[in-house]
């Protein structure tokens, strides 16, 4: 075993200590205690010591794959290879424990046996696969019905909150529409054909428990059009003291309605007498505030659907976005054919249009907002921007003239009539 | 070639994995309540109960780690266990009677149980050096530094809101952090040093050039070694040359670093999502514990759990007190760094008014 | 006029072999200089030549910073220096 007086620090502690289990695993495996040494090396001299590889991979795919090669082979030579490996995850995580350990298995069989649970994305990360078992390992996957997720400019595998598995929030079923889009794109997630990486995150609510806003290039945030459910018994019963606010996970053990939900309304659209809480459903840019602190006495309505915001990435290059809203209503039905169209429709345009490593998000900025719109066929919204424009420098069209005189509403593009 | 391979199946659908009591009462949920922290009740239409138990997991783990998992989720839930956005496994309990004694195995094991409420739940993070090819920092010694320090907050609701951490180990945000009340951000401050003679071998120089986001790299005037040069004064040091051309290498161990950005959030809940805003610029990377890196934390975390309003996250607090009170506040000088000069979103951030504090 | 399936494939091979080590070509590269010479070829025709390139083995995807398609070389990284 290499010794690692660094890394032993990192033993000790409440949290649960990723060393200790990397040794536990270094006993059975040789390349697991090369990566302790080398990792050990690393904390040493503050440098990595990996290499990027680019061509690796399973036959007929461009994606799920990263080389990964150490420039220590003859001090390591565990690590010669120890590529990772993305296996795309089920809809919101869930396993049973028959598939984790058969998971487990061939990872044991055909790799170094560790793993991320999971990655940023959400895929099941295999760490460390030498290149000849690459192979050997994807055929045991597909055996079991697994699969391998995206990476390079592709399609990367989408991810899912809890929704409607444990969720009262859940405003449509996240987990099934995941699903069936990770699906219907599979083509597109193993082969590489888009300017970079593309995004689906699908959320359940505001909330947004898996970060669709900030994370995903297309994000699916499930919303309500109707009025919020509200149980008058129950919100008594948050006022007398006798629920705990938000669940009973606040620092606080009573709630104060007026100054804890209805002073902190972002628009002011609900009033308390001391008996009745009143809300003005149209006037409520559902938030979830309200809810999260009484998830006894309010929920969101039953008209439920999803809103679509597009655009977000880190912040390479042209500096973060989140993803603004596109289309403020989607009905979220399966089998989701409007949101995997509206996907077909944006990857098509940014494929023809983007730039090598342009996301969607700095394309719409480089060729603008209403380029984008009108090849996707979307209309403009009052609900895509917070505010309109201040310069006076925006321009007209022929097609807008032609909608002019044909008296449309909106000025958008022919044959495409939204009023 | 011809031998029958089976491709594009996808991932299993999740159906299968959900416990029973969870597939009869799909979308009936009415509410849930968190018993303790890290133990939720999700109570169905249909009057059935779900408990669900969340324990910390370091992310990098190994099979040994999840067949524990297997051996728990068997005996105490039959057979079914999920994990969460945020890292965390969740053992999913249909018989309430499980409870508590999986509750003291957890505890024997040294699982702990939180992550729920007004907590601080495990750190969303990226690989660093254990297999990495661009980190400038190391992310999982400095989650379980970090963590350890916080521990008292993963177990409890005593914070004035939830606080999300998390950490991206070179500015590229694998990790994508731009949106965390806490973000953890490895830095690299050097630019890239040529190595003219392997460059020609393993780089196209057109899409090194074109990966640079500040057209900082061009080609070597002397086109006889078939190279580049960069403008060292354009470089941000975002290592995206790198990951195209491995013969420019931009580490310094010594120059790297931990910036730290503050404020930034994905819910709707009050005020709309928020970046997360740059706090300290650097901090030395100082393995294997990090001590400075824990301490700014501890004190910024200190400070807003004093400072803030019930229900205000990191950022709502700040927006209220103003920036230049929490620099002040938690003793951070300001420097030239703080001030955006990137690209269009820059100006947005200059304040035009006089609605400022001394 | 449109291009055969089976001389569409060699053409786009042809391609890729001409690039090699000069330009790394993404599908859409391959897709869009097709298109030029042959407009009326249906992108669906192009989209199943390069996989049939990969499915083969006679091309592979490569990653550097962006995906690519090449003819199959030595991994840069897998070589010790």
């Amino acid at each position: 075993m290499h010794k690692t007086p660094m890394l032993d620090h990192l033993e000790s502690g409440p949290w649960p200590s990723f060393v200790k289990d990397l040794k536990r695993m270094a006993a059975q495996k040789s390349e697991v205690n090369d990566l302790l040494g080398q990792l050990e090396r690393s904390y040493r001299e503050k440098i990595t010591h990996w290499k990027h590889g680019g061509i690796v991979g399973v036959l007929g795919y461009g994606s799920g794959i990263i080389g990964r090669y150490s420039d220590l082979p003859e001090e390591f030579p565990g690590l010669e290879h120890f590529h990772t490996m993305r296996i795309n995850h089920p809809s919101a995580w869930f396993y049973s424990t028959q598939a984790l350990r058969e998971l487990c298995d061939i990872w044991d069989k055909h790799g170094s046996g560790v793993l991320n649970l999971h990655g940023s994305t959400g895929d099941i990360i295999f760490l460390g696969c030498r290149t000849e078992a690459l192979e050997p390992c994807f055929a045991d996957l597909t055996a079991k019905g697994w699969d391998i997720g995206g990476s390079g400019s592709a399609m990367r595998s989408p991810s899912c909150c809890v929704g409607p598995a444990r969720c009262e929030w859940a405003c449509y079923d996240t987990l099934e529409a995941c699903y069936q889009v990770t699906q219907e794109f599979q083509f597109d997630l193993h082969r590489p054909s888009y300017p970079y990486k593309f995004k689906y995150k699908f959320s359940g609510c505001p909330n947004d428990c898996v970060a669709a806003v900030a994370r995903a290039d297309l994000s699916v945030i499930g919303v309500w059009k109707d009025d919020i459910r509200i149980d008058q018994s129950a919100v008594e019963a948050y006022a007398a003291g006798e629920i705990k606010p938000r669940g009973g996970g606040a620092h606080v053990d009573k709630l104060d309605i007026q100054a804890d939900v209805v002073d902190l309304c972002p628009t002011h659209c609900m009033s308390w007498d001391g008996r009745k809480l009143t809300i003005d459903n149209k006037n409520c840019n559902h938030c979830m505030h309200c809810i999260n602190l009484m998830p006894q006495a309010l929920r969101p309505g039953t008209e439920t659907g999803a809103t679509i915001l597009l655009g977000s990435h880190a912040p390479i290059l042209e500096g973060a976005q989140m993803s603004w809203v596109i289309v403020p209503f989607m009905e979220m039905e399966p089998p989701f054919d409007e949101v995997k169209d509206l996907g077909y429709r944006i990857t098509e345009w940014w494929a023809e249009h983007g730039k090598n490593r342009e996301r969607v998000g700095e394309l719409i900025m480089r060729l603008g907002m209403r380029a984008f719109l009108e090849a996707v066929e979307l209309p403009p919204v009052p609900q895509s921007v917070i505010f309109p424009r201040s310069n006076p420098f925006f321009f007209w069209k022929q097609s807008d003239f032609d909608a002019e005189a044909k008296g449309r509403k909106y000025y958008t593009k022919e044959g495409f009539d939204v009023d | 070639m011809a031998e029958e391979r089976i491709t594009d199946i996808g991932p299993p659908h999740y159906g299968q994995f959900l416990p029973p009591l969870i597939k009869e009462n799909y979308g009936k949920w009415k509410y849930h309540e968190i018993l303790e922290p890290g133990v939720l009740k999700h109570v169905s239409e249909t009057g059935a109960e779900l408990y669900s138990v969340r324990i910390a997991s370091p992310r990098l783990v190994t099979t040994l780690f999840a067949r524990d998992l297997c051996d728990l989720a068997d005996k105490y839930c039959g057979g079914y266990l999920r994990f969460t956005s945020r890292h965390n496994a969740e053992f999913l309990v249909s018989d309430k009677a499980q409870l508590e004694p999986l509750k003291a195995e957890l505890a024997k094991m040294g699982l702990p149980k939180g992550g729920t409420g007004h907590c601080v739940t495990s750190i969303v993070h990226t690989q660093g050096w254990v297999h990495c090819h661009t980190p400038a920092i190391d992310a999982s010694g400095i989650v379980k530094s970090v963590m350890d320090d916080l521990f008292e907050y993963f177990g409890s609701h005593q914070l004035p809101a939830q606080v999300r951490i998390a950490l991206a180990c070179c500015l590229n945000m694998c990790g994508a952090v731009h949106c965390s009340d806490i973000a953890i951000c490895g830095v690299h401050r050097t630019p890239p040093k040529v190595l003219h003679d392997r460059l020609r071998h393993v780089c196209e120089i057109p899409t090194t050039i074109a990966a640079c986001p500040t057209g900082a790299i061009r080609p070597h005037p002397d086109k006889s070694l078939r190279s580049v040069i960069v403008n060292e004064e354009r470089c941000m040091y975002c290592g995206n040359c790198y990951t195209m051309c491995p013969a420019m290498p931009c580490f310094d161990t010594e120059k790297g670093g931990v910036a730290i950005l503050v404020g930034g959030k994905v819910s709707n809940s009050k005020h709309p999502p928020m970046f997360s805003r740059l706090a300290v610029p650097w901090i030395p990377n100082n393995p294997p514990r990090w001590p400075e890196v824990v301490g700014t934390i501890r004190r910024i975390l200190t400070k807003y759990a004093e400072g803030a309003n019930k229900w205000e996250r990191i950022g709502e607090w700040i927006g209220r007190i103003g920036w230049e009170k929490f620099f002040e506040i938690c003793d951070i000088p300001f420097t030239y760094q703080h001030i955006d000069d990137y690209k269009f979103q820059a100006y947005d951030t200059y304040r035009t008014s006089m609605h400022f504090k001394f | 006029m449109a291009l055969p399936k089976d001389e569409l494939v060699e053409r786009i091979y042809k391609m890729v072999e001409a690039a090699q080590g000069k330009k790394q070509l993404k599908a859409k590269d391959i897709e869009k200089a097709v298109l030029k010479e042959y407009p009326d070829q249906p992108r669906n025709d192009i989209k199943f030549a390069i996989k049939e390139l990969i499915d083969s083995g006679r091309c592979v995807y490569t990653y550097f910073g962006g995906s690519y398609i090449e003819l199959p070389h030595e991994e840069g990284a897998a070589k010790k220096f």
